[in-house]
């Protein structure tokens, strides 16, 4: 028996039963976070000249690692150098070196990957399998080896280290593109009369782009990262440049000795920025995934 | 309140969040029951509501849903438990049997696990227990070879095999009321009928409630005891099946009802517009204005609930005017017979297919031995269930296939093993409409750089091009406006209406469409197929017709070509293979058309064992299932004539 | 898959490190050294021999286990790999263990409070873990737990000096527990904690991330919606439903963060002084010793290979799906 169908206005109910609350946006806070961070750290690279008293590389002969104080805001090290112009300067070499090195890669990367995905065949075994080798080859030693070949120097790490990143991004764009390869729309394109190289620029590329993109924040953390770990090692900038591994190296004898803003600020200055670089990638990745 | 029923829904409402912060109100006070053993059947279109009805049900709906009104379970009120003890309502008081049954059943986990599992946590058994009962219930959904099926793992299962095992899995909960959501979207004519019947089975053995959820009433209306129709949240006709169907009130029942292309020669008639997404709940009548006979007072309140008849009750002031007149379509129109002098432009001799297995035993034969010829102002109809070949056939014909044995002439020229760059040029002429409308465009360019795509091939100016843009647009029904949007704003017949307009912007002479409506919502399948018809009745182009319905083939194809198991079993002019099939397997195919009147057609053709257990064997692919096989059906059969209206491969029925 | 690569890193390393600028041999001969003794020590290693020689020998002793000998040692290399390898593993392993025992904890329990502080709370944790330069970390944690708080050991070793223990296996703690030796046992864990800890911060990001969205999807399955409108109880939909179709995703990635740690645990060896493999290469590396560099990167290499081979295996055995033939 049906009943009458009363039409009533929406009530707001009140009781929660099985209303799961919505998710809380998080993608936004983070990006917006990491990007403020970012700028401010990109913001004291591009003015370190202006902000700092001394030179990274100036000695006051009349301090030697003394710990902060006036005069040096962030003490200085053995050598006499100021840390806090050093670490600006640093963050020349750090932001720039990484942004450069992930840019080279995915360039690089998503050409070679996406051109052998869509060709297949024979071909791209052959460029996944020296993929493979690149890869398996231990970091360290590849960049080291990659940059000494043509001198040391930025350009040369620069270099070195977007090709330790590079076969990252091969792999993830071929595997897009041969996801995307089967789709219903290259088909249409196909019939629509595109030639291979059209249907890959016009209509592959755009769509296979997003997930490079994404992940190229956290790389260039990870760039930095790397970069900092061959100066530790002394295999990167060679000393007495300002970078912020470089100096954590120099300092680490002092920490046992309990003199520890030689150290301590260079590490923080990393932290930070990786941090910041991680959080918008974090952001990016949440964009993508509720998407 | 009806001590007898299973569940009683009274004065629901939903409210929906939209990710823009919107309102929908996807519910406005709908009322109904189920009684134990009822087959209730909820039909009306995408985002009418009938999917929040079961979710709301068995407490599942999306997160910032505002609910009001009483979902009772004998004496308890749904809606007023909480969260803890919703955990013991799921699945034992209602339980739902999900839309893509595949997807739903959990790929890491034995079937007969996740069967077990139910009947532990609801029947209270122990693991041998649960073990016989898991088998007996698979026996009873109709699953072959139960014991092995137990340790299967869903991707290791048919489609319909993963129906019959989530119905098993619902059915495991003992509930007091099943809830199916589209169950038979996407399946057969054969399957959907076996699927339906076990609802039937079950509602009586179980003596549970079934609601059966669908955008398709001649689908469900079988096998329903009472239908009720929704429309824009709220109700608006419900009667028994019988009533439904053979006298609809309300207008908007009557369009479903004519929306389908019928097998016995009613042509669909589509009804234009679309529902409306309602913000609050209607004040007036929400249908009013797609409605031919709507007037100011349809406008001016929402009409009354009233019975009609003996528990058939209508929402609509005016349900006894006549509202549209069958259009007998009867054949499809008319067109000039191809004269001598005009040439084919599509020629398939002897095309055979294998898709090479991926250990290098052997492969698949897709397609065999199949030849069609086709003339211009002609439509080809390619019929079959899934795995026939079709989609591969199509595929051939545009080119994107090569056949490993055979040719392929379009227009006189020899495509089978042209070159990528000569098959290009032929491309203007060659066009291609796909199944999956939005997936069929590129997601980052506009309506308008989609269209354009294949005019590239035309060398057309800028402004030639802009003009040819907007022609194509307004043929397929589409104003400017839509050529700045993207593909993922466009619902899904709009986007097959572009993906329409662009084949037809390089104006080929031949179009294969590739079941280009079973993505679709009933009533949109008909709007496409009344401006496919229109195209057609033009008669200047030929056009190929894949599909598994045979009501639409009908309505639109002046030839029709049957395929089983990749060779043609039966070929011909439409009219004469409709009324009078000689192949075995046409026959079987066209009884389990779903008809909304329900005619007994005399002799039927009872094909045994489901199509994927059968292998293909050497002679007629039939062998293994026909009921009338015999010794010389182990010879290859070939088309030969058969009363000279059309050819069929059987030595039987054939001269 | 295995034999290739490996092949092709072996070659791709022989040509580099020979490019290299510096000559080994040059900083073992004494000053007075004339042509001709530099010339004999040369061919002593036969760094005179033409390349596809060099390395033609090379391989064949690899296959026979035979790594050559150190230039500046003078000490057989397979020898110096059973010493210091062994170091390294026990290092990377159990800070890897760790991370993935967090990871897998911490990104269902993520999962499972999605959108709320508990979520929010760890997800930035595991960010902030995987900011920080390892390097440093280590640095920051002596200062803290051993100048400061004393409750970690000077960063001088594995082990007190003075305490005796049989090798075995080269485990440290593996080989105290199968000699019985208590004390060792004790030293060698008071020892450990520190850099395990610092590794296993700084890995346990990505990995907790995978888990954390592998959960998430499985979650917002169809699957799993299915199993909960069924009225499934909570545990059984958390061990049968959302456990194992969440670590069906995770082998891969585990892979590449351990095959990246053998290479990537330097940094934190050389804060600790472990004497481990990597700073042995190192060393090797900034000497231009050839035989120890190249059997560092075969090592290396086998490792990462093998960690994506193992990665197979077992998300072969957790998907149902995935047959290996």
């Amino acid at each position: 028996m049906i009943t009458l169908a009363r039409t009533t206005g929406l009530a707001r109910a009140s009781n929660a039963w099985h209303r799961r609350k919505p998710r809380s946006e998080i993608s936004k806070p983070l990006i917006a976070t990491g990007t403020s961070i970012l700028a401010l750290v990109f913001l004291a690279a591009v003015f370190a000249p202006l902000l700092s008293a001394w030179g990274p590389e100036d000695i006051d002969f009349a301090a030697f690692l003394v710990a902060p104080g006036p005069g040096h805001i962030m003490g200085t090290d053995g050598n006499g150098m100021d840390i806090w112009s050093r670490i600006l300067h640093a963050g020349r070499i750090d932001l720039g070196v990484a942004l450069s090195a992930v840019a080279l890669a995915v360039c690089v990367g998503s050409l070679i990957g996406g051109l052998v995905g869509y060709i297949g065949g024979w071909v791209d075994e052959i460029t996944m399998r020296l993929t493979d080798i690149v890869q398996a080859f231990p970091a360290f030693i590849l960049a080291l080896t990659v940059s000494a070949m043509f001198g040391s120097g930025l350009i040369n790490l620069t270099l070195a280290i977007g090709f330790i990143f590079a076969p990252a991004y091969i792999r993830i764009m071929r595997g897009e593109i041969r996801a995307l390869r089967e789709r219903t729309f290259i088909e249409a394109a196909e019939c629509s009369g595109n030639t291979r190289l059209q249907i890959l620029y016009r209509h592959l590329f755009p769509n296979a782009l997003t997930p490079l993109l994404v992940i190229a924040p956290l790389n260039c953390g990870w760039a930095m990262l790397t970069l900092a770990g061959l100066s530790f090692l002394g295999l990167g900038v060679p000393v007495p440049g300002a970078e912020w591994g470089a100096m954590i190296s120099a300092g680490a004898a002092d920490v046992v000795g309990g003199r520890w803003w030689t150290s301590i600020y260079p590490g923080v200055s990393l932290f930070i920025s990786v941090l910041a670089f991680n959080l918008i990638g974090e952001g990016f990745l949440e964009r993508s995934e509720a998407m | 309140m009806n001590g007898a029923s299973a569940i009683e829904v009274d004065d629901l409402s939903i409210g929906l969040r939209t990710r823009g912060g919107g309102a929908v109100a996807a519910l406005s006070g709908v009322s109904f029951d189920v009684r134990p053993g009822e087959i209730v059947g909820l039909v009306g279109e995408s985002g009418g509501g009938k999917s929040m009805i079961a979710r709301a049900i068995a407490a599942m709906l999306p997160s910032g849903a505002e609910v009001s009104g009483r979902i009772a379970l004998g004496d308890v009120d749904l809606l007023a438990l909480s969260e803890k003890q919703i955990r013991f309502h799921r699945g034992t008081d209602a339980a739902l049997c999900f839309q893509n049954p595949r997807s739903a059943l959990s790929p890491t986990r034995r079937v007969g696990q996740q069967l077990m599992d139910r009947l532990v946590r609801w029947q209270g058994m122990e693991q041998d227990e649960a073990q016989a009962a898991a088998l007996a219930l698979f026996q009873e959904v109709g699953i072959r070879d139960p014991r092995r099926r137990l340790r299967a793992f869903p991707h290791e299962l048919s489609g319909g095999m993963c129906q019959r095992v989530m119905i098993a899995l619902a059915l495991a909960c003992r509930p007091k009321i099943l809830l199916a959501d589209e169950p038979t979207t996407g399946l057969d004519a054969t399957l959907t009928r076996d699927i339906l019947s076990l609802f039937r089975k079950a509602a009586q053995q179980h003596q549970c409630g079934v609601l059966l959820i669908s955008h398709d009433v001649a689908a469900i209306a079988e096998v329903c005891d009472r239908i009720l129709v929704l429309y824009a949240g709220i109700f608006v006709e419900a009667g028994t099946a019988e009533e439904i169907l053979d006298s609809p009130q309300h207008p908007y029942t009557k369009a479903l009802r004519d929306a389908v292309p019928d097998l016995d020669r009613r042509a669909s008639v589509p009804v234009g517009g679309t529902m409306p997404r309602l913000e609050k709940p209607p004040d007036a009548c929400p249908f009013a204005d797609r409605c031919t006979i709507a007037d100011a007072e349809c406008r001016k309140a929402l009409p009354p609930w009233t019975e009609r008849q003996a528990n058939h009750f209508v929402r609509c002031i005016r349900p006894d005017t006549d509202w549209v007149a069958l259009a007998d379509v009867g054949h499809a129109p008319e067109r000039s017979a191809p004269g001598a002098a005009t040439r084919t432009i599509l020629d398939l001799e002897d095309i055979e297919v294998v898709y090479k297995s991926r250990f290098g035993r052997g492969g698949q034969l897709a397609l065999r031995g199949v030849s069609l010829s086709l003339s211009p102002g002609e439509t080809l109809g390619i019929v079959g269930e899934s795995g026939c070949g079709k989609s591969t056939l199509a595929r051939v014909i545009m080119g994107l296939i090569s056949p490993t044995r055979g040719r392929a002439m379009l227009n006189g020229t020899d495509i089978t093993r042209m070159s990528r760059p000569n098959l290009r040029t032929l491309r203007k002429n060659l066009q291609m409409v796909f199944q999956d409308p939005v997936g069929s465009l590129n997601p980052r360019m506009t309506v308008e750089r989609n269209i354009a795509d294949p005019l590239k091939m035309l060398n057309l100016s800028a402004v030639e091009m802009d003009r040819r843009i907007d022609d194509v647009l307004h043929d397929v029904g589409l104003g400017s406006a839509f050529r700045d949007l993207y593909p993922r704003r466009l619902s899904g017949g709009q986007a097959q209406r572009v993906a329409l307009a662009r084949a037809l912007s390089v104006d080929p002479k031949l179009i294969v469409f590739d079941e280009p409506t079973s993505a679709l919502d009933v009533t949109v399948q008909a709007q496409i197929l009344d401006l496919l018809r229109r195209l057609m009745a033009k008669g200047d182009r030929a056009y190929v017709f894949v599909s598994h319905d045979l009501a639409t083939v009908r309505n639109l194809c002046s030839r029709v070509a049957v395929l089983y198991l990749g060779r043609i079993v039966e070929s011909g002019p439409a009219e004469a293979i409709f009324d009078n099939p000689l192949h075995p397997y046409t026959r079987a195919l066209l009884e389990s058309a779903p008809s909304l009147t329900r005619a007994t057609r005399a002799e039927s053709v009872v094909l045994a064992r489901d199509l994927d257990e059968a292998s293909p064997a050497e002679g007629c692919p039939l062998l293994p299932r026909c009921p009338f096989a015999q010794g010389e059906c182990s010879e290859p059969q070939s088309l030969r004539r058969g009363n000279n209206t059309h050819e069929v491969a059987c030595w039987k029925v054939g001269s | 898959m295995l034999a290739p690569v490996l092949v092709g890193v072996s070659i791709l390393c022989f040509l580099l490190i020979r490019v290299l600028p510096g000559d080994p041999i040059l900083s073992i001969v004494p000053e007075t050294a004339t042509a001709e003794d530099i010339e004999r020590t040369r061919a002593r290693y036969g760094l005179d021999r033409p390349i596809l020689t060099q390395y033609a020998d090379y391989m064949l002793g690899v296959l026979q286990g035979d790594f050559g000998d150190s230039i500046q040692t003078n000490r057989s290399v397979a020898e110096q790999i059973a010493e210091r390898l062994p170091r390294t593993l026990e290092l990377i392993v159990l800070g890897f263990l760790l991370a993935l025992v967090l990871a897998v904890v911490l990104g269902l329990y993520s999962a499972t409070r999605a959108g709320k502080p508990g979520d929010h709370i760890a997800r930035i944790l595991a960010l902030t873990g995987n900011s920080l330069p390892e390097f440093w970390l280590g640095l920051v944690f002596i200062l803290v737990f051993f100048a400061a708080l004393g409750w970690a050991p000077a960063p001088t070793g594995r082990i007190a000096t003075g305490i005796d223990i049989r090798t075995i296996t080269g485990f440290l703690t593996v080989d105290a527990i199968l000699t019985g030796n208590g004390r060792a046992f004790v030293s060698a864990v008071y020892h450990l904690w520190l850099p395990v800890l610092t590794l296993g911060i700084v890995v346990l990001a990505p990995l907790m991330r995978s888990v954390r969205a592998s959960a998430l999807e499985v979650m917002r399955s169809d699957s799993y919606h299915c199993a909960q409108a069924h009225g499934l109880t909570p545990s059984r939909l958390l061990f049968g439903y959302l456990v194992r179709e969440t670590m069906v995703r995770v082998p891969v990635l585990a892979a590449l963060v351990l095959g990246n740690l053998i290479g990537g645990s330097v940094l934190v060896e050389f804060v600790f002084s472990w004497q481990g493999f990597g700073q042995w290469a190192l060393r090797g590396l900034l000497l231009r010793d050839y035989p120890v560099i190249q059997a560092y990167v075969l090592v290396t290499a086998s490792f990462y290979v093998v960690a994506f081979l193992v990665a197979d295996v077992v998300q072969a055995a957790l998907d149902p799906r995935i047959r290996i033939h």
